[in-house]
C-alpha cells in the first residue's frame, strides 16, 4: 500500500513563496481574493531583541483521520486508498461543514462570483461549480508520477513528498522517528503533514 | 510539534445558523409535542394543526435559510436524496435533512384529515378549494384511517425528536471547538427545543384558543414540562461552566467569552432560564390559574424562554473557539 505525506523542514523554508505561486497556477485557486491552498506563513518569534523570522508553509494535511470527511453529507469529500483526502466538485453543495470541521483551516469557499472571476483571470478555468475547495497534494501530477507542484518547484527543498509506508522512504523514516512532528496530534485527526522544527540557534 | 497558536472565532455559520438550529429545534419539538399530545394525552385536532403549521413554517423556514447560504444550489439534490444516510452514515446533515423531511411529509399527512374538518381552515380562501380536491381528499381519508394515522404521527413525533438532537450532534461534531465536541450540546440544544416548544405552545392557548377552560389541565401540563426543562437546562448550563473554565485552551477562552458577557448571563442565563423558572414555580406552586388570576406571568415566562433559546444558540455559534497553529 502507499500512504502519500509531505515532510516541511522549517529549517530550510527561506519565505520565497514560490510553492504558493506553483500551486495556484498548477491548481488555478482564487489568488485575486487572496486565498491560496498552501500558504506560507511569515512570522516574527521572540521578544525584544531576541526576535527571529520564521516561515511556516501551511496546507491541507491529507489527514488520516478527516473530521472534514466525516461531516460531508453529499459525499464530496472522500479519501483515496493512497491516503489523499479529495473534494468531488460535482458533489459538493457548498454548505461549509469541512470548513467549520477542518482543525487547520485548510478549506475555502468558491462563490459564483469566483467561478466567473476564475474564467477571466485563467482563461480556461477547469472548475466549473461552485463549492468548496482545497490542496489535493496535486493527485492530478501524481497519477502522472510526478510531485506536487510546491515541492517540484520548492527552492530550499524544504518540502518533500514520501510514501509513509515504504520503510526505505526519507519522509517515512523521518516520521517514524519523531524528528518530524505533525500538527496538533492530540485531535486524533492524524495529519500527513509532518514538520522539522526549526534548530534552536543563537541569533 | 510545538507551535505558537492563535484562538478565533468562526465567521462562516454565524447568526443565521443560529436561526436556522432555532427554528429547526423549535418548530420539530413543536410537532412532536403536539402530536403526542393528540394520540397519548387528549384528543385535541386544533393544537395538532397549530403545531405541525407552526412547525412547518419553522422548519421549512430554517430550512431554507440555510439552501440560501449553500455555495452550489443545485448539488443539494445530492442530500435530498433518501439513500444519502446510506452512503453517509457518518454525516450528521445528512440525517438532519432526512428527518426534516419526513417528518413534514408526515406530519402534513397526519393533519390533513383535522384540517378538512376544520371549519376554519375550510373557510381560508385558496387552501379551502385545495382541501375539496379529490386528490387531497383521498389522501385525507387514507391518513386520517387508524393504524395509518397513528403511525404518521408516532413517525412524525420521532423524527422532530431526531431533528432537536441533530441539531446539537452536527455542532458535535467539529473537533476543533471544545465549546461543542462534547455530549453536552446535544442534550442542552435538545432540552432547549422542547423548553422553547412548550413555552410557544403554552403561548399559543393562552392567546390563539381563548384560554378555553377544557385546556386548562393541559396549559398546566406544559408548563410543568417547561419547569423541569428548564431547571434541566440550568444545570448543564452549569455543567457547562465547569467544564469550560477547568478544560482546554479553546474550553477557556470560550467560557471567557460568555461568562463575562451580560447578554449571556443576563440574556440567556437570567431573563431566559432563571426568570421564568421561577415565574413558573410561582405559578405551579401557587396554583396561579384560579379564578380572576392574570396569566400575564405565564405569557412573560414563555416568551422570556423563546428569546432565551434563540440567544443560547446564537452565543454558541459566536463563543467556539478554533485553536490554530501559526
Ligand atoms: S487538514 Fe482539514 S481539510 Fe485537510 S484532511 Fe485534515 S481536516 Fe480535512
Ligand atoms: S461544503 Fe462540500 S465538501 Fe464540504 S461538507 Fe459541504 S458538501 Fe461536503
Amino acid at each position: 500500500m502507499t500512504r502519500y505525506a509531505m515532510l516541511i523542514d522549517l529549517n530550510t523554508c527561506v519565505g520565497c513563496n514560490a510553492c504558493m505561486a506553483a500551486c495556484a497556477i498548477e491548481n488555478q485557486t482564487p489568488v485575486w481574493k487572496n486565498v491560496w491552498r498552501t500558504y506560507v506563513h511569515d512570522q516574527e518569534i521572540g521578544i525584544g531583541d531576541d526576535v527571529r523570522r520564521r516561515f511556516f508553509p501551511r496546507l491541507c494535511n491529507h489527514c488520516e483521520n478527516p473530521p472534514c470527511l466525516t461531516v460531508c453529507p453529499t459525499g464530496a469529500t472522500y479519501q483515496r486508498a493512497d491516503g489523499l483526502v479529495l473534494i468531488d466538485d460535482n458533489l459538493c453543495m457548498g454548505c461549509g461543514a469541512c470548513e467549520m470541521a477542518c482543525p487547520y483551516r485548510a478549506r475555502y469557499e468558491l462563490t459564483y462570483t469566483d467561478i466567473r472571476e476564475g474564467k477571466v483571470f485563467y482563461g480556461n478555468l477547469r472548475r466549473t461549480s461552485p463549492g468548496y475547495d482545497k490542496c489535493n497534494f496535486c493527485a492530478q501530477r501524481i497519477d502522472a508520477g510526478r510531485k506536487p507542484a510546491c515541492v517540484e518547484t520548492c527552492v530550499g527543498e524544504a518540502r518533500l513528498f514520501g510514501d509513509l509506508d515504504d520503510p526505505q522512504d526519507y519522509v517515512a523514516k523521518m516520521a517514524a522517528s519523531g524528528i518530524a512532528q505533525p500538527l496538533m496530534p492530540q485531535l486524533g485527526t492524524r495529519p500527513h503533514v509532518y514538520y522539522i522544527n526549526e534548530m534552536k540557534r543563537d541569533v | 510539534m510545538e507551535v505558537n497558536v492563535t484562538y478565533e472565532t468562526q465567521h462562516l455559520w454565524t447568526t443565521w445558523f443560529a436561526v436556522y438550529l432555532y427554528l429547526g429545534g423549535l418548530g420539530a419539538a413543536t410537532m412532536t409535542i403536539t402530536f403526542l399530545t393528540d394520540m397519548y394525552l387528549k384528543s385535541h385536532k386544533t393544537l395538532a394543526i397549530w403545531g405541525a403549521l407552526t412547525g412547518l413554517i419553522m422548519v421549512g423556514g430554517g430550512s431554507a435559510l440555510l439552501f440560501i447560504h449553500l455555495a452550489n444550489h443545485a448539488a443539494v439534490v445530492h442530500v435530498l436524496n433518501p439513500l444519502a444516510i446510506f452512503f453517509k452514515p457518518d454525516a450528521w446533515i445528512a440525517w438532519g435533512t432526512q428527518f426534516i423531511s419526513w417528518m413534514m411529509i408526515a406530519s402534513l399527512l397526519y393533519v390533513l384529515p383535522y384540517m378538512i374538518e376544520s371549519p376554519i381552515i375550510a373557510n381560508l380562501p385558496f387552501i379551502s378549494s385545495v382541501l375539496k380536491t379529490r386528490v387531497v381528499c383521498g389522501l385525507g381519508s387514507m391518513a386520517g384511517s387508524g393504524n395509518i394515522h397513528k403511525i404518521l404521527g408516532i413517525f412524525s413525533a420521532t423524527s422532530g425528536l431526531g431533528v432537536a438532537v441533530y441539531t446539537g450532534l452536527l455542532l458535535q461534531s467539529f473537533p476543533a471547538v471544545a465549546l461543542w465536541n462534547n455530549p453536552g450540546v446535544p442534550i442542552l440544544f435538545t432540552v432547549s427545543a422542547f423548553s422553547t416548544a412548550c413555552a410557544l405552545l403554552i403561548l399559543v392557548m393562552h392567546i390563539f384558543m381563548g384560554r378555553d377552560e377544557k385546556d386548562t389541565l393541559l396549559r398546566g401540563l406544559y408548563e410543568r414540562a417547561d419547569l423541569l426543562l428548564l431547571a434541566t437546562e440550568l444545570l448543564v448550563v452549569f455543567l457547562f461552566y465547569m467544564y469550560l473554565t477547568r478544560g482546554s485552551i479553546s474550553a477557556r477562552v470560550s467560557a471567557e467569552l460568555l461568562f463575562h458577557d451580560l447578554g449571556w448571563l443576563l440574556g440567556f442565563i437570567g431573563l431566559g432560564l432563571v426568570t421564568p423558572f421561577l415565574l413558573e414555580l410561582r405559578s405551579v406552586l401557587s396554583l396561579g390559574h384560579g379564578q380572576g388570576q392574570t396569566h400575564l406571568p405565564t405569557v412573560a415566562a414563555a416568551v422570556f424562554v423563546l428569546i432565551g433559546g434563540f440567544l443560547l444558540r446564537d452565543y454558541f455559534m459566536a463563543a467556539g473557539i478554533y485553536v490554530y497553529p501559526t
